[in-house]
């Protein structure tokens, strides 16, 4: 399929039979074509660096994870850029959340990386930090990508040493999901904003022995909790370079857990394991195996797909401000891309053109347009997404400062918390050991 | 594609007698010579762009910090640095050294007795012995694939049809994929339970056992016992030896079902972390590609020591009789 291949297929040999050259020469062909090959590629990576070279038909390659809804809000909003810019048209790729990254990372290897491609802050420090997103501030300045309607800690959360490395797609914050029929139907009281983690703990004992549906599901495995609840006792998951926290703390963190399983109020060690994947379908709220799990507030609507149970959200336990406005994922540009300057413009586009905004919804989180989220809010018509929209917005008003987005190491961190948390729920570790266990490993993990 | 290669002695090939070299005949060999790589090329194509290329690539890359997003040009030397870290820093390495010898160890013999055991029982004649072999073969057919791990860990899982099954008798089952104890276990049991190709090699070998020899062991009085000891096994071993290496390599390189009983993670509590996975993880998932390289390296020489090792005691217990008599 590379050009560079074809001329190999024995091409001077046809006609003289005897020369004595045609064998030499076809094995140097056969080198230069093994040698050719990777230099095309390599070629192509590099592309021709004209930087904006706009006028003129362009093509703008599109990468992004998400099911079928998302593709096909997607694909309408950036047919409307089609639509007023006709001489941009899109070439399109998406796949599921699993696995996206490895195919980010692939098609980088191999050159041919997506000119505008979503990302998340578990990888936006890694690829920042590798220079592989272009830095958007001199957009931001010019004005080019007009952010002025953005909440001013959502547009931080994207900024990676000092660049602006994505551009948030949405905003959400940590949610806590319930199953609202089964407190209902048995006379329970929904969980609250602002209840302490004890108070938490000690209403899903209380669940448990009501309805045999444990509580919640037991969050010591996950990372957002974790770093909400640390935020909460004045600590942080990453400060600069570091760890935002020690050992005294992870092991509060997992004994606070330990007492809730040893109470009952926790699903067993192996459900907790299934709960722990970061699958939808998965999560133990929709599989009737907890009555609480722990996620991104708009993940509601998608919760809500696979159960026919109500659902509720409200915030993490203890202190709200805790959390924050976080980009549920972002639009980056590839630096190399050979068309930075309209991707930015479709970026620019996607978060505030009034028609782009309506036709995308809430389907990546609450719009970061704040004028446009309003405008959204008033029309969204799906119960679950009103009661996302109505609780993040709550929530917006109580938000705190944004944290530093997660360090590079981060996907090794949240693998060895997984890990360590569940040495303890398994019971192969005390909390002490398995925060000890953890914060090595978190050491060796991002020096 | 093991079972194209045929089993028992290989025929001795490489350069064979004197060549014949015509004087004069320059021309022709060459033109034969070109047309013979040219046939070849789709292979030398692949064999150089697919693998010897990359393979050269990735010992380079086991030298440096290269993680995938940095240009190839930008890496970093960093001598035996990834070397060190695996052999030294990195526990989680030898605890994926560790779950991959142990799978290995109890899943590859279990697998071939297994496969030598059913072999011996359909390598008879009676009615429907065809339909019970094409049975026995139907697993590995699906070999390793994601649909066969995905039903795999849904039937061993807390509420799967095996405790179901146990539950007929009373028994209450454990969460078999969701328990750090047994996850590995499941694990060998799905590779055991895919002995068709072996058992395929085994029947074929078994075939080339002449009756004779049988038929002078009974004579001389020789039990069921004592025939398979002494005229099956020997006769046996060089389909044997070739089943032996190759499913251990086969084993070592195990990732598909653990790769979906775990999500990807080697979990529960890294009790499914083998090592093509562990890999995997330190290139894609942390990007340490270089690391990963060199993880692949070390990887490739050990099985070439074992199947080395293999190699050196064969000759103490394989036996090729063809040899002799032909």
């Amino acid at each position: 399929m590379h050009p560079a291949t074809s001329p190999t297929a024995g091409a001077p040999a046809g006609r003289e039979h005897r020369t004595p050259l045609t064998r030499r020469r076809f094995v140097r062909g056969l080198a230069a074509v093994a040698l050719a090959a990777p230099l095309a590629l390599g070629a192509a990576a590099c592309g021709d660096d004209s930087g904006g070279g706009d006028g003129g038909p362009v093509k703008l390659s599109v990468f992004w994870w998400g099911g079928e809804a998302r593709a096909k809000l997607t694909e309408d909003a950036l047919a409307l850029y089609t639509k007023k810019h006709p001489d941009v048209t899109f070439e399109k790729t998406w796949q599921a959340n699993q696995g996206y990254f490895d195919k980010l990372a692939t098609l980088t290897a191999g050159g041919n990386p997506p000119d505008l491609f979503q990302i998340d802050d578990n990888y936006l420090a890694e690829y920042a930090g590798r220079s592989t997103t272009l830095d958007l501030g001199s957009y931001r300045d010019s004005g080019k990508l007009d952010v002025s309607k953005f909440p001013k800690s959502l547009l931080e959360y994207g900024v990676v040493d000092g660049k602006l490395a994505g551009v948030a797609a949405g905003e959400n914050t940590q949610g806590l999901v319930y199953n609202k029929t089964l407190l209902t139907k048995n006379g329970l009281p929904e969980p609250r904003t602002g209840m302490s983690w004890e108070e938490h703990i000690a209403w899903a004992e209380q669940v448990a022995k009501k309805t045999k549906v444990p509580g919640t599901q037991d969050p010591s495995a996950d990372y957002k909790a974790l770093w909400v609840w640390l935020r909460q006792q004045g600590k942080d998951l990453y400060k600069g370079k570091e760890l935002g926290f020690t050992v005294e703390d992870v092991t509060k963190w997992f004994a606070l857990w330990k007492g809730a399983r040893d109470a009952g109020a926790t699903p067993t060690a192996d459900v907790i394991h299934q709960g722990n994947a970061t699958d939808i379908t998965k999560q133990l709220v929709v599989t009737g195996k907890a009555a609480t799990s722990w996620v991104w507030a708009n993940q509601m609507p998608d919760l809500k797909k696979n159960t026919k149970d109500e659902l509720g959200v409200v915030a993490y336990p203890g202190d709200p401000s805790a959390q924050w406005a976080r980009a549920s994922m972002y639009w980056s540009v590839f630096k190399g891309s050979k068309h930075r300057d309209v991707a930015v413009d479709v970026i620019n586009f996607l978060n505030n053109d009034p028609e782009a905004v309506a036709l995308l919804g809430t389907d990546r989180g609450l719009p970061s347009n704040t004028d446009l989220r309003a405008k959204v809010s008033e029309t969204a018509t799906d119960p679950a997404m009103k009661q996302s929209i109505q609780v993040e917005s709550e929530l917006a008003q109580k938000f705190g400062p944004s944290p530093q987005v997660p360090i590079k190491g981060h996907s090794k961190v949240k693998a060895e918390l997984t890990k360590a948390a569940e040495n303890a729920q398994y019971g192969r570790a005390t909390p002490a050991q398995a925060a000890e266990q953890f914060v090595t490993a978190c050491k060796a993990a991002i020096a | 594609m093991a079972l194209t290669t045929a089993p028992g002695p290989t025929p001795r090939t490489g350069p064979v007698g004197p060549r014949p070299t015509r004087r004069g005949a320059g021309r022709t060999r060459l033109g034969e010579g070109l047309a013979g790589y040219v046939f070849l090329s789709p292979w030398l194509i692949g064999l150089m762009g697919i693998t010897a290329v990359p393979m050269l690539l990735s010992l380079w890359l086991s030298f440096t910090d290269y993680d995938i997003l940095t240009p190839l040009s930008e890496v970093r030397w960093v001598g035996l640095a990834n070397y060190e870290r695996m052999f030294t820093a990195d526990p989680s390495y030898w605890h994926a050294v560790r779950v991959t010898l142990t799978f290995a160890l109890v899943a590859v013999p279990l697998k071939l007795a297994a496969a030598l055991g059913v072999a011996l029982l359909l390598n008879r004649t009676w009615r429907g012995v065809g339909l019970f072999r094409g049975l026995f073969y139907l697993p590995s057919l699906l070999g390793g694939s994601v649909a066969l791990a995905i039903v795999w860990v849904n039937m061993f899982n807390r509420d799967g049809a095996f405790n179901s099954f146990l539950a007929l008798f009373g028994i209450e089952g454990l969460p078999w994929v969701a328990d750090p104890d047994w996850a590995l276990e499941t694990l060998m049991v799905l590779a055991i339970w895919q002995f068709g190709a072996p058992m395929v090699i085994f029947l074929a070998g078994l075939k080339q056992v002449p009756t004779e020899l049988y038929e002078a062991a009974a004579v001389d009085g020789a039990g069921a016992w004592r025939r398979f000891r002494a005229v099956t096994l020997p006769m046996l071993s060089p389909v044997i030896f070739f089943n032996l290496v190759l499913e251990t390599i086969h084993g070592f390189q195990g990732f598909t079902a653990a790769f979906v009983l775990s999500n990807g993670t080697g979990g529960p509590v890294d009790s499914t972390l083998m090592y093509t996975l562990k890999l995997y993880i330190a290139g894609f998932t942390d990007l340490e590609m270089g690391y990963a390289s060199a993880m692949a390296w070390v990887f490739l020489l050990a099985i070439a020591l074992i199947t080395a090792v293999f190699f050196s005691t064969g000759r103490f217990w394989v036996h090729y009789s063809d040899g002799e008599d032909a």
